[in-house]
């Protein structure tokens, strides 16, 4: 097939980007820092983007499942095992527990949902905090080492965010197969009226059980690797504020497309670093964006360009009656 | 041969007694019609026998395996499939995905060449691209009956299903029942007498939650029980 006309055009032009970026800036620390932070966002809004856009399911205690698989990760390296066995056995206990902390999603649903994730997030920081011979306490690990290398060495600079960008990109190709197959078409069926999509015979536990487990592994490789690469974690780096960071990404880029989310995290990862100097007005500015996005952009960036798009096109279905109210 | 066999089904929500050890028993062919009054309980019946109820008493038999304590999606697959009475479908997505929703998680999905004969012959195959929302009341009345048949059910469990519908689409609907007749069992739940005076084999009448009557349906509508408790109530 030719890629030019090839549905995985967009995925080819990301992956290029993502791996063209970290080496155009590989000559300012500060810069490819703030692009391997951006691609790291990109990982976890996608993943946040599997549970919020397409399951129907805000999940604010995801930061703080990247958190327990961050910690996990550096307990075991320090504890000498291998980094990388580390991160598959930290992101995959993450996401076991991800699930049980899915579990409320069987019964409560939209807000009630929401509130109930707080409330998880709130605890997982208490437990950061309060756990201080596994997290150190409210002073956090400073002097992560960084992952190693099979042939020696470590895992540092440009190669670093390399690594993120092809993780990414899989994220991202991943996410598309996933929306794309039987599973995404159950989860779409379960957000938009479970009810009917378990009268239908869709097993909605099993589905949305898996989904969390699926968002957490995005959560937790991301976790994984986001403590070696800032070198520093504390109970703050995976609170409430980081999950509602990421939500906003996928918000304000469009829920329940694959794009919108990837969108919203280039445009909002970046911006603490720019507005670094004005600290007093960044705060104002986010708060600025998450009303914006409510009120202005339901949708999201490309959500609402996707709904602008279609209402352009002849609508067959104006002119026809429309169901009465009941 | 028996399809549905329910036994003494009691269900109470708090102090409501919403079915009392109501029996319903079905064969496979046979169309049961089911009415009553407004809260009498016929939408309580067909929450129970699906599984999105729970009974403080009785048993329910389908196709001889018994029901109770399986899950909504379980009961599906076993080939029961129900609708709902405020019609239900996926309103942000197609017509055509709403069709292949029904078909991802069906044990014997109609191939392909059957969910267009049968899209064709319910009149929806114009609407395939439409959203399902946009579409009138009667169109979501028949794709979720459509959404039903690509899943080859044993029995099917309809829940006033002309509710709303202009008396020229109560006349079509009737019609498609009748001819739905040969693909699978029916159970339907109506207000509107002619739908089952044309098309019932036979008919249970409900009252507050009891059996008051059972029978071909020239008897029970002439029963002079039936028609003091409930058809004098409404238009038959
Ligand atoms: N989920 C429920 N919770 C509480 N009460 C219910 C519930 N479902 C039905 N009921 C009550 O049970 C009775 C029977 O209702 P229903 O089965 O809907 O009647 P029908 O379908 O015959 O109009 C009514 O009094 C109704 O209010
Ligand atoms: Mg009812």
């Amino acid at each position: 097939m030719n890629v030019l006309t090839s549905r995985w055009l967009p995925h080819a032009i990301f992956a290029f980007a993502a791996f063209a970026m970290p080496l155009v800036f590989s000559g300012n620390r500060y810069f490819a820092f703030i692009v391997g932070i951006t691609l790291l966002s990109v990982l976890w809004a996608t993943g946040m983007n599997l549970l919020y856009g397409y399951t129907g399911l805000m999940p604010l205690m995801f930061a703080g499942i990247a958190g327990i698989s961050a910690y996990v990760t550096i307990g075991l390296s320090a504890a000498g095992w291998s980094f990388w066995l580390a991160m598959l056995v930290g992101s995959i206990a993450a996401s076991l527990v991800g699930i049980v902390l899915g579990l409320p999603s069987l019964r409560l649903r939209g807000f009630y949902f929401t509130l109930c994730s707080l409330v998880i997030q709130s605890v997982i920081t208490l437990a950061f905090v309060y756990f201080v011979n596994l997290t150190n306490g409210d002073v956090g690990i400073s002097h992560i080492p960084l992952p190693e290398l099979p042939g020696g060495g470590q895992l540092t600079g440009t190669s670093y965010e390399l690594v993120l960008a092809a993780l990414t990109v899989i994220g991202v190709v991943v996410l598309t197969l996933l929306v794309e197959s039987g599973f995404g078409h159950r989860l779409i069926a379960i957000r938009e009226d479970d009810g009917l999509a378990e009268t239908l015979g869709i097993n909605v536990t099993r589905q949305r059980l898996a989904a969390f487990f699926i968002a957490s592994l995005f959560a937790s490789i991301g976790g994984a690797l986001y403590a070696p690469y800032v070198g520093f974690v504390s109970p703050r780096s995976f609170d409430v504020l980081v999950s509602l960071n990421i939500w906003l990404m996928v918000a304000f880029g469009g829920r329940g497309t694959i794009w919108g989310p990837v969108v919203g995290a280039v445009i909002l990862a970046p911006l603490p670093f720019l507005l670094q100097d004005y600290y007093m007005i960044k705060d104002v500015v986010y708060g600025l964006l998450i009303i914006g996005v409510i009120v202005l952009l339901p949708a999201g960036i490309v959500g609402g360009w996707k709904r602008k798009a279609a209402a352009g096109e002849p609508a067959p279905d104006v002119a026809q009656k429309t169901a009465p109210a009941r | 041969m028996t399809l549905l066999d329910a036994k003494l089904v009691s269900m109470r929500f708090g102090g409501v007694v919403a079915l009392s050890d109501v029996n319903v028993h079905q064969e496979a062919g046979e169309t049961l019609g089911v009415i009553g009054p407004n809260g009498s309980g016929k939408t309580t019946l067909v929450n129970v026998i699906t599984g999105h109820l729970t009974p403080q008493n009785g048993a329910v038999l389908f196709d001889g395996a018994p029901l109770l304590g399986r899950k909504p999606f379980q009961i599906a697959a076993a080939g029961l499939s129900r609708t709902y009475q405020s019609v239900r479908v996926f309103s942000e997505l197609t017509t055509r995905e709403n069709i292949a929703t029904a078909l991802l998680d069906a044990p014997r999905p109609l191939p392909s060449e059957g969910v267009a004969e049968t899209a064709e012959w319910l009149g929806l195959t114009p609407r395939f691209d439409a959203r399902a929302g946009s579409l009138t009341l009667y169109e979501q009345r028949r794709l979720e009956i459509l959404m039903r048949l690509v899943q080859q059910p044993k029995l099917l469990m309809l829940d006033e299903p002309v509710g709303g519908l202009s008396s020229a689409e109560v006349r079509a609907t009737i019609n498609l029942l009748s001819e739905l007749k040969a693909r699978c069992t029916i159970f339907v739940i109506e207000h509107t007498m002619k739908v089952i005076r044309e098309l019932a084999d036979r008919v249970i009448v409900l009252v507050a939650g009891e059996k008051i009557a059972d029978g071909p349906p020239a008897e029970i509508l002439s029963d002079q029980r039936v028609i003091e408790k409930y058809l004098g109530s409404v238009d038959a």
